[in-house]
C-alpha cells in the first residue's frame, strides 16, 4: 500500500517536513478524508473485546458505521471540518497490485480454515484480520450514514487519494488526510496522518509539508514522484536490489528513471520487463479527479431522527449513545468558529534581519548530532 | 558582547509571567535599539509581541543584531529566584551564544546570585503586523478589565465587544444564561483607575474567546491601564504600556460566525 518505506526517506532526509500536532490546533481547519482508507481500518479495528467484529443482531457487521460514527464525533468536537472521500473504479495499472492483495486475502483464508480446524485463537484472529475488504455495501452504508449527520463526501471517479491531494492543492480544504503516503505523490501539500485514529491510542497527528520534503531533498516534483516509483508504489514494479537510501542517490545524481537506466548496470540490478513507470509516472501528475472547482462542500444540521433511526433500530447500536453523539454534532455545528492569526498577518520569511551564521550552525549541529525525531526546538548544545 | 541591566527586575519577572502561558519556547531578538519577542501560540490564534527598548535598561550595550531562543517556562523559573527589588543583568556573547547568564543582585549589593540557561534554536514564523487604525479604541483599568474577563467567563467561553459612541459593552450568553457589563465613557483625569476613554470612528461589534482574553489579563501587573484596539474583522489589539519601558501587544483573531 502507498509507497514503501517513503515516511523513513522523508524522515532521514528531512524531518522538518514532519510536524507533530494535536488535534485540538486543527480546528476550523476543512480536511478531505481518503473513506476507504478510514474504512478498512475501522473494520481491523474496531472490535470487541473477544477480536470479533462489531455485528447486529443478524450478524451484519456494523464496525465500520461504529467507526465513521464516533471518529467523525471527536473531529467535529475539535472543531474540525471532515469531509469523506470515496474511492471510484480503480486505475487500470493498479490491476496487478489488487490482484496480489486478492491471493493475499485467499491464502489469509485457506490459513484461517486451517487455524480454525485447530482452534488456535490467536491466528484466527490474526488471519481474520487479514481476510478484511471493504466492500460496496460497507461504502454504501457509510455514505447513507454521512448523509444523515450531515457531513459532506465526495465520490472520486479514480483513485479517492488523488482526489484528496487535488482538493487540498486547490485551496478546497487544508489537507488531504490518509494513511497512504502516495497522497504526497499525488501532490498534496499537506498530509495528515493517524487523524482518524482512536484517542485511546494517544498518537499525534503527524502533519506533512510536501515543499519542504523537496526543499531539503532538493528535489522537483517530478524527481520526487520518480523517487516514490524506485521505493515501491502501487501502480508498476521497482527495480530489484535498490532501497530508499539507493533510490536518493540514484535520483539525485541521474535525475530521473530514463537516466538511472541509462547509467545502471543492467546485470546486477534487472530493470522489471515491460516496466510501466511512464504510466504511473502519468497518472501521479494527472490523475482522473473531478475538478475541486466544481465540489461543493457544505456541512449541514444532522438530521437527529434519522440517524437514531438508522442506527439504533436497523442497526441495533445503543440509543442513549447515539442521541449523546449526534447532540455534540448539533452544539458545534452551531458555535462561531475561532478565526487565526494566519488568514490576517502575512508570514514573513523566516529569520528576516537576524543574520544567518547561527543557522548554520544550527544546521552543523543538526547534522552532527543524529536524533532520531525532529523536535521544533532544539538544544544548541 | 550582549549585556543589559535593568534595575527594576521586577518588570522582568511579570513580563515572563504574562506570556509564559500562551507561548512555550520563543526567540528575544536583540539589537542596538532594545529586546523584541514575537510569538504565536500553537494554534495560530493569538501572538505576543514585547519590546523592551534599550532606554529601559542602565547600561545597554549590544553589538550586533542576534537572537536568544528560549524555553520560557525554564527562563520563568530562573527568573522566580530573582527578589522583587534585585537589579537583573543579562549577559551573552552575540557571535557564539549557546547559554544567557543572568545575575541577580539585591539592592543592597549584599547577595549576588548568578545562573546560567541553555539556549535553543528556534524555527519560527515571523507575521508582518500592519499599523492599523482601528476602528475603536478604548483605554481602560487594566484591573477593571481583567475582572470583566473573569467575570464573564462564568457565563461562556466567548465574549461579544459591541463599541458605540459613548459605551463599550462585553456580553457573554451561556447554557445557564446571559451577562453583560456596560462601561461608559468617563475620562475623569484626577482618578485614573476608573477612566475610560472611547475613541470611535466606526461603531464595531466582535467576538473572541474568553479564555485567551484572561490569558493576556495576565498583563494586568505590568500597567494600571490597558489599551484595546478593535476594527471589524480585524484581529483584537490589546496593549500594556510599560511606561517608557517599552510595551507588550497581544493579539487575538476573532470568532467567526457561520459563512
Amino acid at each position: 500500500m502507498g509507497i514503501h518505506g517513503l515516511i523513513k526517506v522523508i524522515g532521514d532526509h528531512s524531518p522538518n517536513a514532519i510536524r507533530h500536532n494535536e488535534i485540538k490546533n486543527y480546528f476550523g481547519r476543512k480536511v478531505a478524508i481518503d473513506a476507504s482508507m478510514s474504512i478498512y481500518q475501522f473494520l481491523i479495528a474496531v472490535r470487541q473485546q473477544d477480536g470479533q467484529q462489531l455485528t447486529t443482531e443478524s450478524g451484519e457487521t456494523t464496525s465500520h458505521l461504529m467507526g465513521i460514527f464516533y471518529r467523525t464525533i471527536r473531529m467535529v468536537e475539535h472543531g474540525l471540518k471532515p469531509c469523506y472521500v470515496f474511492d471510484g473504479k480503480p486505475p487500470t495499472l493498479k490491476s496487478g497490485e489488487l490482484a496480489k492483495r486478492l491471493s493475499r486475502r485467499k491464502e489469509a483464508n485457506v490459513n484461517l480454515e486451517e487455524a480454525q480446524e485447530l482452534g488456535d485463537a490467536a491466528d484466527i484472529d490474526k488471519f481474520l484480520r487479514r481476510t478484511v475488504k471493504v466492500t460496496p455495501e460497507h461504502n454504501s452504508e457509510c455514505k447513507k450514514l454521512l448523509s444523515l449527520m450531515g457531513i459532506p463526501y465526495v465520490e472520486a471517479p479514480c483513485e479517492a487519494e488523488a482526489q484528496c491531494a487535488v482538493m487540498a492543492r486547490d485551496g478546497k480544504v487544508y489537507a488531504a488526510a490518509s494513511e497512504d503516503m502516495d497522497t504526497l505523490t499525488f501532490s498534496s501539500p499537506i498530509l495528515l496522518r493517524h487523524l482518524t485514529f482512536s484517542e485511546a491510542r494517544k498518537l499525534p497527528i503527524d502533519e506533512i509539508h510536501l515543499s519542504k520534503v523537496l526543499g531539503s531533498l532538493d528535489f522537483t516534483m517530478n524527481q520526487f514522484i520518480d523517487l516514490c516509483i524506485l521505493l515501491g508504489c502501487d501502480y508498476c514494479d521497482s527495480i530489484k536490489g535498490i532501497g530508499p537510501h539507493r533510490a536518493v542517490e540514484l535520483i539525485k545524481k541521474h535525475k530521473s528513471i530514463e537516466g538511472i537506466i541509462k547509467n545502471l548496470d543492467a546485470k546486477k540490478y534487472p530493470i522489471p520487463e515491460d516496466w510501466k513507470f511512464e504510466e504511473a509516472r502519468e497518472l501521479f501528475l494527472n490523475p482522473e479527479v473531478l475538478d475541486p472547482k466544481e465540489i461543493e462542500l457544505k456541512w449541514k444540521e444532522p438530521d437527529i431522527e434519522g440517524t437514531v433511526e438508522y442506527l439504533v433500530r436497523e442497526k441495533g447500536f445503543s440509543e442513549d449513545r447515539v442521541r449523546k453523539g449526534i447532540d455534540k454534532l448539533e452544539k458545534n455545528f452551531k458555535i462561531a468558529t475561532q478565526g487565526r492569526l494566519d488568514s490576517f498577518f502575512t508570514t514573513l520569511p523566516s529569520d528576516p534581519k537576524v543574520p544567518s551564521k547561527r543557522k548554520n550552525e544550527g544546521e552543523k549541529a543538526k547534522s552532527t548530532v543524529s536524533r532520531p525525531k525532529a523536535k521544533r526546538g532544539r538544544p544548541r548544545k | 558582547m550582549f549585556e543589559a541591566r535593568l534595575s527594576q527586575g521586577s518588570l522582568l519577572k511579570k513580563l515572563l509571567e504574562a506570556i509564559k502561558e500562551l507561548v512555550t519556547d520563543a526567540n528575544f531578538d536583540c539589537n542596538e535599539t532594545g529586546i523584541a519577542l514575537q510569538a504565536m501560540d500553537n494554534s495560530h490564534v493569538a501572538l505576543v509581541s514585547l519590546l523592551l527598548r534599550s532606554e529601559g535598561f542602565h547600561p545597554y550595550r549590544c553589538d550586533r543584531g542576534f537572537s536568544l531562543g528560549v524555553n520560557l517556562n525554564s527562563l520563568s523559573k530562573i527568573l522566580k529566584c530573582a527578589g522583587n527589588d534585585d537589579i537583573i543583568t543579562l549577559k551573552a556573547d552575540d557571535n557564539s551564544a549557546d547559554s544567557l547568564s543572568l545575575c541577580f543582585e539585591s539592592p543592597s549589593n549584599e547577595r549576588v546570585s548568578e545562573y546560567e540557561l541553555k539556549l535553543m534554536d528556534i524555527d519560527q514564523e515571523h507575521l508582518s503586523i500592519p499599523e492599523t487604525d482601528y476602528d475603536a479604541t478604548i483605554i481602560m483599568s487594566s484591573a477593571e478589565f481583567q475582572r470583566i474577563c473573569r467575570d464573564l467567563m462564568v457565563i461562556s467561553e466567548s465574549v461579544s465587544v459591541d463599541v458605540a459612541k459613548d459605551a463599550v459593552v462585553f456580553s457573554a450568553e451561556g447554557e445557564m444564561g446571559s451577562g453583560s457589563v456596560k462601561l461608559k465613557q468617563n475620562p475623569s483625569v484626577d482618578k485614573p483607575e476608573e477612566q475610560v476613554v472611547i475613541e470611535l470612528n466606526t461603531s464595531v461589534s466582535l467576538q473572541f474567546s474568553l479564555k485567551y482574553l484572561m490569558n493576556f489579563t495576565k498583563g494586568t501587573p505590568l500597567s494600571d491601564q490597558v489599551m484595546l484596539g478593535l476594527s471589524e474583522n480585524m484581529p483584537l489589539l490589546v496593549e500594556y504600556k510599560m511606561d517608557d519601558a517599552g510595551y507588550i501587544r497581544f493579539y487575538l483573531a476573532p470568532k467567526i460566525g457561520e459563512e
